[in-house]
């Protein structure tokens, strides 16, 4: 087995990681990849278009009852082989989701072998890093590349900026930018731009297509419900760049002033 | 004094403080929401002092999910297992961080006696603020009227400000010592006594301290009768029994009648049990008007409070319960400095003078030279 490749996916709420990870989940397995999508985000939405639009038994939910984790209460297996976890969360506004993400990491890292087996992990993780919990998964040494997805509007840039300071701070190479458009005016140059003065590269450029969002309804990721759509092709894309890519470098965010110009 | 300093060594908690004054209101039960082991060492000292000490006993679970629950539950059980006429809830720094909120469970446990809800965590600067939020709530429940609070609110902000001048929050680190060799010291006052030097003898304790450094007041004074010096000796004490929070008044009660039947008169009450900030500045004041002749000054409890101004022509002894008092003493001046370890745990659950190292050192030594 070549060596396990351990990404995650961050960048503003609803810019789309769910769907983008879940697709490029499918699509890697489609190639043939053993594929493990993890979910961080307390809303436990990451793999359900993988699942035929049905939720799983979350980590946290079966701590919460105080149960004995095993590995298939909590590992399940989707389309096409990904397997799919959820971490799950507390009650919004109680408890700690923080803290939530490192005990249900840690529970998964111990009771699971499968983890061990992929050769793609994918960690969905929540959009806003508000606490040191939501980056365990790289402070656990989880994860060994982070990628950033934001469309070319100004506050998905924003924030894709900060994460790639974040990023930085935490000593965490970034592999890539990824677009998933808004069709917003001159998105692709924007957002080629932005990934080049960090000092990375646009590894994908998705277009807005209805089909994604007719195909979520359904419950579905479109590589498994619509996979001879061009935007199918795209996720293959982007699927086999992110299984070939080799090199990742430590960004450096833009001042304020810069990403502005940028933008405008 | 830079008040911006960072302080690293280890110093009690604003939780702690909370759980000492819920005690002084004299609360049946106090219940800390958080996980079992928070403030343990003082959790138990005050179990021996008479209250209930208990525990949510969040763990893992209760930090992810939250102790809303866990809360409800312990006032519902500590209600039917101790019965008790007044209870207190206090954070710790898990429950504070994530956002427990107390009052919410307080409400819906609906205990048919009063609650004093303390919403603090271990990381405040001046751990005085886990006794004003208690105060707070104290007043919110009506267990306290305003002028107690306003006055116990002006003790605590003089009380971190003797601290920050001369006390453990004086700099960054202060190293715990064990003071002078008690033996050596009480010789000394001996010898000023034999010599027919008059003495200061002051006692500015705080609170259920004063159990233990009254017992130094009083070993003093059976020496100097002893030798037949007892005039040349005159005593204060912070033991008024009219002020303060119930407790803290009925410990001033205790000590003063103790002193009393061994026949050790105060000849100057220089304020309450819990007045041991400002009782500095009158006995300041006393020295200058009546007493600024005396040769020598045994000062208990809580030493760094007393200004040096009319004091530092004066061979100074200082008794502290704090080790790490001993250096910021000895550089205002005292000469001699010792250490009453482990007093507090002494001074709990007691109602009656308990002896003091100190003192029995000076007892066997006079022995020896009598």
């Amino acid at each position: 087995m070549s060596v396990q490749k351990r990404i995650a996916i961050y960048g503003k709420g609803g810019i789309g990681k769910s769907s983008t990870a879940s697709n490029v989940a499918a699509a890697c397995a489609d190639e043939g990849y053993t594929v493990m999508i993890i979910g961080c985000d307390p809303k436990s939405d990451s793999s359900i278009t993988l699942l035929g639009g049905k939720r799983i038994p979350t980590i946290l939910d079966l701590l919460r009852e105080e149960k004995d984790v095993k590995e298939e209460d909590v590992v399940f297996t989707g389309y096409n082989g990904v397997k799919c976890v959820e971490v799950g969360g507390p009650e919004p506004g109680i408890g700690c989701a923080g803290r939530g993400i490192i005990v249900a990491i840690q529970t998964l890292k111990k009771i699971s072998k499968t983890l061990n087996e992929m050769d793609l992990i994918i960690y969905d993780v929540p959009g806003d890093i508000v606490c040191g919990g939501f980056v365990a998964p790289i402070r656990k040494g989880l994860v060994k590349e982070a990628y950033v997805l934001t469309s070319g509007e100004y506050m998905p840039l924003y924030a894709a900026n900060n994460i790639c300071r974040g990023l930085a701070k935490i000593n965490t190479p970034l592999s890539g930018i990824i677009c998933n458009s808004r069709s917003v005016s001159r998105e692709k140059e924007i957002v080629t731009k932005f990934a080049s003065e960090i000092g990375s590269d646009l590894m994908a450029f998705i277009p807005k297509e209805q089909i994604v969002q007719d195909c979520e309804r359904d419950g579905f990721s479109v590589m498994e419900k619509a996979p001879d759509s061009s935007i199918a092709q795209v996720y293959r894309d982007l699927a086999k760049a992110i299984m070939q890519r080799d090199t990742s470098v430590m960004p450096v965010a833009l001042d304020d002033e810069r990403l502005r110009e940028l933008t405008r | 004094m830079d008040k911006n300093i960072t302080i690293i060594h280890p110093r009690p908690s604003s939780i702690v403080a909370a759980l000492y004054t819920l005690r002084d209101l004299n609360v049946d039960v106090a219940v800390l929401h958080g996980p079992p082991g928070c403030s343990f060492k003082h959790a138990r000292l005050l179990e021996e002092d008479g209250i209930h000490v208990v525990t949510t006993a969040l763990d893992e679970n209760g930090f992810v999910f939250g102790g809303h629950d866990a809360l409800v539950n312990v006032l519902h059980k500590v209600n039917e297992m101790f019965k008790p006429k007044l209870v207190g809830v206090v954070g710790t720094c898990a429950s504070m961080i994530i956002g427990e909120e107390m009052h919410e469970p307080v409400m819906e446990a609906d205990l048919d006696v009063p609650v004093i809800e303390v919403e603090v965590h271990a990381g405040y600067r001046n751990n005085t603020k886990g006794v004003i939020v208690a105060l707070e709530s104290a007043l919110n429940v009506g267990i306290i009227d305003k002028t107690e609070f306003e006055r116990q609110r002006f003790l605590l902000e003089e009380a971190t400000n003797v601290e920050l001048r001369h006390g453990a929050a004086s700099r960054e680190y202060l190293a715990p010592s064990r003071g002078d060799v008690k033996y050596k010291v009480a010789q000394r006052i001996i010898e000023l006594l034999k010599e027919g030097k008059r003495g200061l003898v002051i006692m500015n304790a705080k609170k259920e301290t004063g159990y233990m450094f009254a017992d130094i007041t009083v070993a003093i004074n059976e020496v100097a009768e002893q030798l037949g010096k007892a005039d040349n000796i005159v005593n204060m004490a912070n033991i008024d029994e009219k002020l303060g929070l119930p407790r803290v008044r009925h410990h001033a009660e205790c000590i003063a009648n103790d002193l009393k039947e061994k026949g050790v008169v105060i000849h100057e009450n220089i304020g309450g049990l819990d007045e041991y900030p400002i009782a500095g500045n009158t006995v300041d004041q006393l020295i200058k008007d009546k007493y600024i002749d005396f040769d020598f000054a045994v000062i208990s409890g809580v030493p760094h409070a007393i200004p040096m101004d009319h004091i530092s022509n004066m061979e100074l002894i200082s008794v502290t319960n704090g080790p790490r008092q001993v250096l910021p003493l000895k550089e205002m001046g005292h000469e001699h400095v010792l250490v009453e370890i482990d007093l507090h745990p002494k001074t709990l659950g007691v109602n009656h003078i308990v002896e003091s190292e100190f003192g029995a050192t000076l007892r066997e030594v006079a022995k020896e030279s009598l």
